[in-house]
């Protein structure tokens, strides 16, 4: 016995897990390596280069940086990409919020949360095809309609409203995604501060605003630096839809990014605004988890 | 609405709903049936274009129901109809290799989503239950990951891709997301982090190695976490566009569903589609999603609160 | 009740493994109808094709039965519609392993000879004692580049016209002939916009050349906006540039463009004019579902576009719509002009068996095969009997073709523009043209594009 027991603080005693861990990373360290941090860094190479695919690339220095930091469409991609972001994360966090309070205090309904994940299912390519043709000006259901109760006609992809358009479809497919994990992170909140509330005297809309929303913080910190990184990077629903157009408001980085390598074979110059484009990701989420204090929980005070 | 309480309503659950207002009742469940009806509509138009006639469509923008009904479209996905039967409806004469697109999108997605998940598990493990010097550094190099843009990853992979000869396979289709996802390892950590550690140390007494710690006792207790992000990431990867686009659009046995559905609305005369076969396909790919959630929904619908999401 | 593990894994396993047993079941009956001429053809080579035009497919199907049952090489069709086509052929480039042989553009082709994707055929021409007189004047020249290497054989060409709905031209009383012989000026539109007018009516009923017009509220469009046409226009108002002297560069291969013309910026700013007169739709309302299914739909009375579409337009007819064709106006030049686009298939220079490639390329571009095009009525063949047969195919099926061929009679044709560099030149020029016709700003912003497509080539 006792040798065993000496043993045994031995081994609690060991400092460090290593060994096991390195057998358990090793192959997801390994595809980090291959699939993201190898091509980032060749990424980085390029970015650096004039490479056209069919002849080796040729160093020019910093060259495509400063045609980026002057080429308008490069701003014009920032603008009209913010613009994307702020609508679609704006309007999905609000819905997802309110949505995920009405199913946590309204309805237990599992067949509910199953339906609003439906969208989900369905690729971005569908589903802005669908809203496509249900937004078209002339053919579609929802023009129609609008004309049936003698409105005017509303053109949803035109120069003006095709950006949130297009946020809006996103909103769509995400929202009861984004609504249930927001859901998950109110049955973490105990249910005693609701009834001391309660017991206060609150109602519904004061008990939102002063305790289940400062409490949902660190999960909002964590879901908000996800949506608003993906949402960077939105691409396939405009790509399939207006492609950049009308004119250059959809034109976001990706689709720009897109355009530059493989419509015109410029590859190191769509690396370098790839470049900035993942500087710009990595200021938004340091920032937002700074702002957001997303490592507290403000149940521990 | 009555039926929403009912169903699956525990006591204390009916009790909590009854503290609430009326009005306060009325004017939620008009939200909810607002978000519910917005989410269902396009999914019910689909269905209904399935099941159009293509040619007939733009006479009858406003109707509910299917426009000149036909299961038409259905056979031209299927590879069931033939090329003038295609034309006559409006589709194109071009058929869609319907089965094998589904075969190779089953394959690579089931094969990349079992193995990224696994390796993202043991790395999770390795984050969020070992413990050694250095854990959180390297972790922080996978949150890194994350905020790397997908598109900046594309042109090297592509090239990558293209020098290891793995351009238009399935094998190429499917390695990048084979050994790990930042999502997964992230997640998975998180729900690691909040394992009863007492149990795992009992178990080192007894004298287990992590395997088997890590296989009889860890994962088994987050099952229904591991499911969750099993179905999210198998959602994502089957839906995904642009990496299968342009690594496996060259080939039949690389192609995938998801690609091929969006190569399939050009095929038709001058920019308009063969909606009817487009929504026809469309809804049999979101199928598997369909039966996942089914056989899997109520664990994870129910359970991604426990996974510690608390930050 | 909820389900047990072992059959959640059972259901899993059965998602996964369900495909391949369809597959296996079905492999029988899809055999793709892609793939005509394919299967096992004596000497083993399988080429493949790629062509865009779904209208075209089942010509080119006959033909490469016909092809193999005569040369024992397979050919593997491929068609994918223009959207995501030219992204295909690319790819193939990179990757190698895209088509043998595709058909090709004059917009793009340029970029594919410098870029040396794409095999100069005048050995095996020269090998073969091809004729590269056979086709109709012109058409084989566009294929060759300065330096006079030769890269495709022609196999159709296109023009434009105006594609109508005779029921509206009744209603408006209007024949097809009273205005097949509109003229147009930058001044003030000329018989061309007292049609377009005549034809337009808002959701009063009042027509666009009557007192009490509402241009905001216009049920049926005069003529439809096809999008901006970027820097080519070629449906949209290449007809009317051209026919107002204005040409796009100095002529194949030239880099030396001329968008700072001022009878390109009058004609684009009559264009835009059309909207602000209520006649056309705008940029934004045109977005979306295309001409042609407006036009077919009622929602336009014209549409100028491409003789590619007649076979489509026309064989669509309504209730509500009788397709007819008109010729484009007659312009201040005082001919009437039309894009003259001849497209031929290149063959990938890194392709497996160039010399079974050169057997399809050659096939295609003889009366062979153009005369099975013909008979499909769809495109006009670049040989000129193989033309005649297509007149008569499309005569049988009611359409008179003449608003297309008076071009090539009375030689009033101009060539889609010839250059290097094209995707980026459009890049520049596709946005400039969209912000002119979202009335953003005159034409006369063109100059400045221009000097950037010139800074292109230094």
């Amino acid at each position: 016995m006792s040798q065993k027991a000496a043993a045994l603080r031995q081994r609690k005693r060991r400092k460090t897990d290593f060994a096991p861990a390195l057998l358990f990373m090793f192959p997801a360290i390994l595809g980090l390596s291959i699939f993201v941090l190898a091509p980032g860094l060749r990424g980085v190479y390029l970015s650096f280069t004039e490479y056209n695919v069919f002849q080796d690339p040729k160093f020019i220095g910093l060259d495509n940086y400063e045609r980026a930091l002057q080429d308008p469409l490069v701003w014009n991609a920032l603008w009209v990409t913010l613009q994307y972001v702020a609508i679609n994360i704006g309007f999905q966090t609000v819905f997802a919020l309110i949505l995920a309070v009405l199913m946590h205090r309204f309805t237990r309904s599992v067949l509910i949360r199953g339906v609003l994940l439906v969208p989900f299912l369905i690729s971005n390519v569908i589903v802005a095809l669908v809203w496509y043709w249900l937004l078209d000006f002339n053919l579609g259901y929802v023009n129609a309609l609008i004309d049936l109760i003698s409105l005017d006609r509303m053109p949803f992809f035109g120069e003006d409203t095709a950006m949130p358009t297009i946020a809006m479809i996103n909103v769509w497919r995400h929202l009861g995604y984004t609504a249930l994990l927001i859901f998950a992170g109110l049955q973490t909140i105990p249910k005693d501060v609701y009834e001391a509330a309660q017991v206060d005297g609150a109602g519904e809309i004061r008990t939102f605003f002063g305790i289940t929303l400062p409490l949902l913080r660190p999960v909002m910190a964590f879901i908000l630096v996800l949506t608003v990184t993906g949402s960077f990077q939105i691409f396939e629903t405009i790509a399939v839809t207006t492609g950049g157009g009308p004119i250059n408001v959809t034109r976001t980085f990706s689709i720009l990014i897109t355009e530059r390598a493989w419509n015109s074979y410029q590859f190191g110059y769509a690396s370098a605004i790839s470049i900035l484009l993942m500087l710009i990701l990595i200021t938004v989420a340091i920032v937002q988890m700074r702002l957001l204090r997303g490592n507290e929980s403000d149940l521990s005070r | 609405m009555t039926i929403l309480n009912r169903r699956g309503a525990s006591k204390e659950a009916r009790d909590e709903l009854q503290n609430t207002s009326k009005s306060a009742r009325a004017v939620a469940y008009v939200a909810l049936t607002t978000f519910v009806l917005l989410t269902i509509f396009p999914i019910w138009f689909m269905i209904r274009t399935a099941l159009s006639t293509t040619r007939s469509l733009p006479s009858d923008p406003l109707s509910l129901a299917p426009v000149d009904f036909t299961l038409g479209a259905l056979n031209r996905v299927l590879g069931l109809a033939s090329s003038a039967e295609a034309i006559a409806e409006g589709g194109s004469g071009q058929s869609l290799n319907f089965f094998q697109y589904f075969a190779n999108s089953a394959i690579s997605t089931t094969g990349a989503t079992i193995s990224q998940v696994f390796f993202s598990a043991a790395a999770a493990y390795a984050f969020g239950v070992l413990r050694w010097r250095g854990r959180d550094a390297i972790f922080f190099v996978f949150l890194f990951a994350l905020t790397v843009p997908g598109i900046f990853l594309v042109l090297p992979n592509y090239l990558l891709a293209r020098e290891l000869g793995l351009l238009n396979t399935l094998a190429g289709v499917m390695l990048p997301h084979m050994l790990m996802a930042p999502f997964a390892v992230f997640f998975l950590r998180q729900v690691f982090l909040g394992t009863n550690m007492s149990i795992v140390e009992a178990a080192i007494i007894d004298g287990a190695n992590h395997v088997r710690i890590f296989f009889q006792i860890v994962v088994p207790l987050a099952s229904a976490q591991v499911m969750t992000v099993f179905v999210l990431q198998y959602i994502a990867i089957w839906n995904d566009y642009l990496w299968p686009f342009y690594i496996g659009a060259g080939a039949e046995e690389s192609k995938t569903l998801t690609v091929a559905l969006g190569v399939f609305r050009s095929q038709t005369p001058q920019g308009s589609p063969d909606w009817a076969g487009l929504m026809a396909g469309s809804l049999i790919a979101a199928l598997p999603m369909l039966l996942l959630m089914i056989l899997f929904g109520r664990k994870i619908v129910g359970s991604i609160q426990n996974s510690g999401v608390k930050g | 009740m909820p389900i047990s593990k072992k059959s959640r894994l059972a259901g899993l396993a059965g998602i996964a493994v369900m495909p391949l047993f369809l597959s296996a079941c079905a492999s029988g009956t899809t055999d793709s109808t892609e793939s005509a001429g394919s299967g096992e053809a004596a000497s083993g080579v399988v080429l493949e094709y790629g062509l865009w035009d779904s209208n075209q497919l089942p010509a080119y199907q006959e033909c490469a039965a016909a092809f193999t049952a005569e040369t024992g090489i397979g050919v593997n069709i491929e068609q994918i519609g223009w959207d995501d086509y030219w992204a295909k052929v690319r790819n193939g480039f990179i990757t190698g392993d895209g088509y043998d042989v595709f058909t090709s553009h004059l917009a793009f082709y340029p970029e594919f000879v410098s870029n040396g994707q794409v095999l100069a055929i005048d050995s095996f021409v020269n090998a073969d004692g091809f004729d590269v007189n056979q086709y109709h004047p012109g058409l084989a020249d566009l294929w060759t580049n300065p330096a006079g290497e030769r890269f495709g054989l022609p196999k159709d060409f296109d023009t434009i016209a105006l594609f109508a709905n005779e029921d509206m031209l009744t209603a408006a009383g209007l024949t097809t002939a009273d205005i097949s012989n509109l003229t147009w000026n930058p001044a003030d539109g000329g018989t061309y916009e007292d049609v377009i007018a005549r034809l337009t009516v808002d959701t009063n009923g009042v027509r666009g050349d009557e007192p009490g017009f509402d241009k905001n509220s216009v049920d049926v469009y005069g003529i439809w906006m096809e999008g901006s046409g970027g820097g080519d226009g070629q449906t949209q108002w290449s007809f009317l540039a051209a026919a107002n002297g204005w040409s796009a560069n100095e002529g194949p291969w030239s880099n030396t463009y001329n968008y700072d013309d001022p009878r390109l910026h009058e004609t684009i700013d009559w264009w835009y004019s059309l909207v602000e007169k209520g006649y056309m739709p705008s940029l934004d309302i045109q977005q979306g579902v295309g001409w042609a299914d407006q036009l077919i739909a009622g929602k336009t009375a014209m549409a100028s576009n491409g003789s590619w579409m007649t076979g489509y337009i026309f064989s669509q007819g309504n209730e509500n719509f009788t397709p007819t064709l008109v010729p484009t106006p007659i312009g201040p030049t005082g001919e009437r002009a039309s894009m003259y686009n001849g497209l031929a298939d290149n063959i990938f220079a890194g392709t497996d068996h160039p010399n079974e490639a050169w057997q399809w390329v050659k096939y295609m571009g003889t009366t062979d095969c153009q005369d099975v095009v013909a008979s499909y009525a769809v495109v006009f063949p670049a040989i000129p009997s193989s033309t005649e047969k297509a007149v008569a195919a499309m005569g049988d099926l009611g359409i008179n073709v003449d608003p297309f061929y008076v071009h090539i009679e009375n030689g009033t044709t101009f060539l889609f523009p010839i250059a290097d560099k094209k995707s980026q030149v459009s890049e520049l020029l596709s946005p400039a043209m969209d912000n002119i016709m979202a009335g953003n700003a005159p034409a006369s912003s063109l100059s400045s594009v221009n000097e950037q497509v010139l800074a292109l080539f230094n």
